[in-house]
Formats: structure tokens, C-alpha cells, sequence
């Protein structure tokens, strides 16, 4: 058996498992990565889009081949009531442009591959079943009827991570800090997205919207230019969407309709139908992140931000990837596994991104649980524009008569005010 | 575009489906006395309906996009309990995005 012992075992080749066995094996480790996907990818989903600077810490220089949608140059935020529609679409020519949109499949089958030819193994069609422990410390894991042994095992198996839960080394992931995302993949020319978003090949958009497009259920939905298909879903709370009793899959479908999407996806055809949770609890639900010869990275570890403007978690992914790899470095070179000599993985991560989310705390819990986000502001905001842009030939009214006509009988004064400070503290 | 059955869209997906051994676990029967039967409108595939001509629940593993919402709304499914278990499946079975 210690002929077949790793050094490291990773379970899961998404990007924060790509990310720690590429940096691993270039360090010259013997890294396996164990998959549950046919390929690297199948099992993955994002919304979505990447904050490249994470890959461009992972391999300074050597991401040029990535195979990325479009970058992203405009950012539209839409506030929907079932017929209207009110957009803020921004563009800035004075930033140098950030992020791209992705697809998983190939995203990740790229990133597993640059790992492999840095050196590491990667098995893929092989589920973890469990850990293998010896005198309390993780010594491996259980693949089918192998057993594979190593000093160390980082678990970037995502989400629902169940070889975690199950071995006790984290506790179960609560239904209150998850969020499902379901999504619409639509093939159309890349002339027509071109045409469709006023841009050109390699630039593209980026869509969210709230309202009632989500029901009125904290979320929102999303839309990203690939090349040549488009992105199109909703993400909602899990336990709000639990207790609202409406069918999700067909509110789902329905996105398709709203004339504010409609008219971009119009003449498309459905690709792909897929469905993802994710770990949307930041700071206060942090698992424990590293136990004697364990490390936990990427959404396994509930690495995400999402502010409503920006959701962010394959940049973190990718970054504490980076920061495992560190510290499993630092671990092989000392021989010491031990759960307080893995500290300095936590250490790595306080740098950005557990500052980030101590930074972003409240955050969950504002977009959560501030329903008027999701209703009464959509509509007022939309009321509020018609009235603006009504002439009609009665008589006219200053803007502040038309604020006050648009929120009267809504919402308080207070109340918006609130919402307001909350907002400006939590996001 | 014009609303697709769940069907047609299951359709569009590729998946390696395992069409007699389940990677979830659910006792139809004990089922019966759920208070909220979130699982027939929180699946986005759809898998989970209630059957009102046998007044029970009507599972097909096969279709699932193995997000795990299941897993967090039910409280059976969540904790384990006789009857009902929750795996990914395995040997690379089961959906394969081709996107993602």
C-alpha cells in the first residue's frame, strides 16, 4: 500500500480543486485528484462569470488560452414588475475590463488539464464514498472498493459536501444559507448577440434583475452573453423559496417570457437545462476549515459573496485553491499534518478571502430578508420612471410630487430609509 | 421562445442514467404523512410529484440534475432518516453538462 500513497488527495477537479493540484504539482508533489464527473466539469454550473484576476494569481501570464465566453463590458441591472421594466446599464470605458463570462464544462476541463500536464493525476467517473482515518487524522479516502492512502486530503468536493458531513468534519450545510440556481443555456449566433447587445466578438453583458422575475422571493435573475449562447436563470433562497410554495421549475421557464428577456433570447434554441445550489451563508456559516490531515476549499467550504450587484465564489474558489496548496506545501516540507500545523491555511485565507466575507457579513442575512427589495421597490421604481415619462396633457407635476405620488400608500418613509442605511452597511 | 415541457428540456441534456438503482433514496409510502411536500415545487427537474389518484408520491431518479435542493428542504431526506438516502451517483453516472 505506501507504494500507492499520495502525498495529497483532492477530492473534486473544479476550480478549487484544479487550482490547489496545479499549483501542488508544480511544486513537484505527487497529487491525485479524484472527480465524480464523467470529465472534469460535468457536474459543475455557474451563473455566470469569473473575476480573472484569481487565475491570473493562480498561472501569472499562462491563462491566455483559457477558454472564456466574452468579456464583460456592460453591466445592466434591471428592476421588473410582471410588464415593466427599469434598467441602469453601465459601461466604463475608464476601467480595464475585470471578468468574463464561463461555462463549467469547458472552463474546468481546461483548468483540470493544465494541472495534469503540471504533473497531477486526475481520476475522473470516481465518487468519493468516505474518508479513511488513522489515529483521528484523515489518511485518505474510499473510491468504489479502493482504498487510496495520503498525508493529506483537501476536500474542494462543492456544495453538497457530503464526505465532509458524513466523516464529522464539518457540521451539515444549513437550508438557510443555500440558494438554488437553475439555468437556461440558449445557442444563438454570435452576429446575433453582436447585434442584440451592441457589442462585438470577445465583449458581452452582463444582466441582473430583481423583482418579478423571482416572485418576490430573495433572488434574482441573471443573464450572460457566452460566445454563442446565452445564459439565462434564476437563483433564489432556498428556504424562502421553500416556504412560498410556488413551482420553481415554472417560474423558471417563465424568465423566458418576460418581454424585458424575451426580446434577447428571441429565435434561440434551449441547449442545456441545469440546476446547482450555492453556499450563499458567508461568514456566519464558515465550516470548520481544516481538521488533522484535512483541508476544505472552494464552495465545499462556502467560499461566496454575493452583494446582489456582484456574486462572486469561483475567484475565492480559485484563491483558496491556491492557499491549500500553500499550505499543504508548508505541511510536506515540515512532515507535520496536524490540524493546528494546517492553521496556516486559515492564516492564508484571512488575507482576502475570509476578509472579504467578515467584510460582507450582514450581507446574506440584508438580501435575505429584505422583501421589499424584491417587490415594492421594483415597482416603485417603475412607477416612479412612467410617471416621469407620462405626458398625457393633465397637469404637470414636479419630480418630488411624482416621488411622493409613486410612493404613497407603499412603503413608509422610514422604512425605505432603513433599508437604505441597512443596505449601505451591508453590501 | 416558447415554454417547453420539463421533458423537452430534460431532452436537451446529456445524461449516463443508471435507469434501475436510484441515487436517492425516498419511502413513498411513509411519504404520506409530510406537512409540506416541498419537493413537488422546489425540484427543478421536476422529479417529485404527488399522485392524487393513489394520494401518494411519485419519484423518477432519472432526470435528476443532482443539485441537492432535496436534500436541504426535506427533513427525511436531510438527516437521513430509514427510508431515505441521498448520494451522487456513481461512476461518473448520471447528468454530464456538456456547458455548464
Amino acid at each position: 500500500m505506501s507504494d500507492e500513497k499520495f502525498q495529497v488527495i483532492i477530492i473534486g477537479a473544479g476550480v478549487a480543486g484544479s487550482a490547489a493540484a496545479y499549483r501542488l504539482a508544480k511544486a513537484g508533489r505527487e497529487v491525485l485528484v479524484v472527480e465524480k464527473g464523467r470529465a472534469p466539469g460535468a457536474k459543475n454550473m455557474t451563473g455566470g462569470r469569473l473575476y480573472t484576476y484569481a487565475l491570473e494569481e493562480l498561472m501569472p501570464g499562462e491563462w491566455a488560452d483559457a477558454p472564456l465566453e466574452r468579456e464583460v463590458t456592460r453591466e445592466i441591472m434591471m428592476m421588473m414588475t410582471p410588464e415593466d421594466c427599469v434598467s441602469i446599464d453601465s459601461t466604463f470605458g475608464s476601467l480595464e475590463q475585470q471578468s468574463y463570462t464561463v461555462l463549467r464544462a469547458k472552463l474546468d476541463a481546461w483548468l483540470a488539464e493544465k494541472a495534469e500536464e503540471a504533473g497531477a493525476m486526475i481520476i475522473p467517473g470516481s465518487t468519493v464514498d468516505g474518508l479513511i482515518f488513522k489515529d483521528g487524522k484523515v489518511a485518505g479516502i474510499k473510491t468504489g472498493d479502493e482504498e487510496l492512502e495520503a498525508d493529506l486530503v483537501i476536500s474542494a468536493e462543492g456544495v453538497n459536501a457530503t464526505v465532509a458531513e458524513r466523516s464529522g468534519l464539518i457540521r451539515p450545510v444549513n437550508l438557510k444559507d443555500i440558494a438554488v440556481g437553475v439555468k437556461h443555456v440558449i445557442k444563438l449566433s454570435e452576429e446575433i448577440i453582436n447585434e442584440r447587445f451592441n457589442t462585438v466578438s470577445g465583449k458581452g453583458a452582463a444582466v441582473l434583475c430583481v423583482g418579478d422575475c423571482n416572485r418576490g422571493i430573495s433572488g434574482g435573475a441573471f443573464l450572460y452573453t457566452n460566445k454563442e449562447s446565452i445564459s439565462l436563470g434564476l437563483v433564489v433562497d432556498s428556504q424562502s423559496w421553500k416556504n412560498s410554495k410556488l413551482p420553481l421549475a415554472d417560474v423558471a421557464e417563465s424568465l423566458k417570457q418576460h418581454p424585458a428577456l424575451a426580446r434577447y433570447i428571441e429565435g434561440g434554441e434551449l441547449v442545456e437545462y441545469s440546476a446547482h445550489l450555492i453556499p450563499e451563508g458567508g461568514f456566519n456559516s464558515l465550516p470548520q476549515l481544516c481538521a488533522d490531515g484535512f483541508l476544505l476549499a472552494g464552495d465545499a467550504a462556502g467560499f461566496v459573496v454575493n452583494r446582489g450587484f456582484t456574486v462572486r465564489g469561483m475567484d475565492y474558489a480559485i484563491l483558496s485553491g491556491i492557499a491549500a496548496a500553500e499550505a499543504a506545501n508548508e505541511a510536506i516540507e515540515a512532515g507535520v499534518y496536524t490540524k493546528s500545523a494546517l492553521k496556516s491555511y486559515e492564516n492564508k485565507l484571512q488575507q482576502r478571502v475570509l476578509k472579504d466575507l467578515g467584510v460582507f457579513k450582514k450581507s446574506h442575512d440584508y438580501i435575505a430578508h429584505s422583501r421589499h427589495l424584491y417587490t415594492t421597490y421594483p415597482r416603485l421604481a417603475a412607477d416612479l420612471m412612467k410617471n416621469i415619462y407620462n405626458v398625457d396633457g393633465s397637469p404637470a407635476k414636479l419630480v418630488t410630487g411624482l416621488v411622493k405620488q409613486s410612493i404613497s400608500g407603499k412603503i413608509s418613509y422610514f422604512d425605505v430609509f432603513k433599508d437604505m442605511l441597512k443596505g449601505g452597511r451591508s453590501l | 421562445m416558447k415554454r417547453l415541457s420539463m421533458d423537452d428540456r430534460l431532452a436537451k441534456n446529456r445524461f449516463d442514467s443508471d435507469d434501475h438503482n436510484s441515487h436517492i433514496l425516498v419511502d413513498k409510502e411513509a411519504c404520506r404523512s409530510c406537512g409540506h411536500r416541498a419537493c413537488t415545487y422546489c425540484c427543478p427537474a421536476e422529479r417529485y410529484k404527488w399522485d392524487t389518484i393513489n394520494d401518494k408520491l411519485s419519484f423518477d431518479h432519472v432526470g435528476c440534475l443532482e443539485c441537492g435542493n432535496c436534500r436541504l428542504i426535506c427533513e427525511r431526506l436531510n438527516q437521513g432518516a430509514e427510508g431515505y438516502s441521498w448520494n451522487y451517483p456513481g461512476q461518473g453516472i448520471g447528468i454530464i453538462f456538456r456547458e455548464g
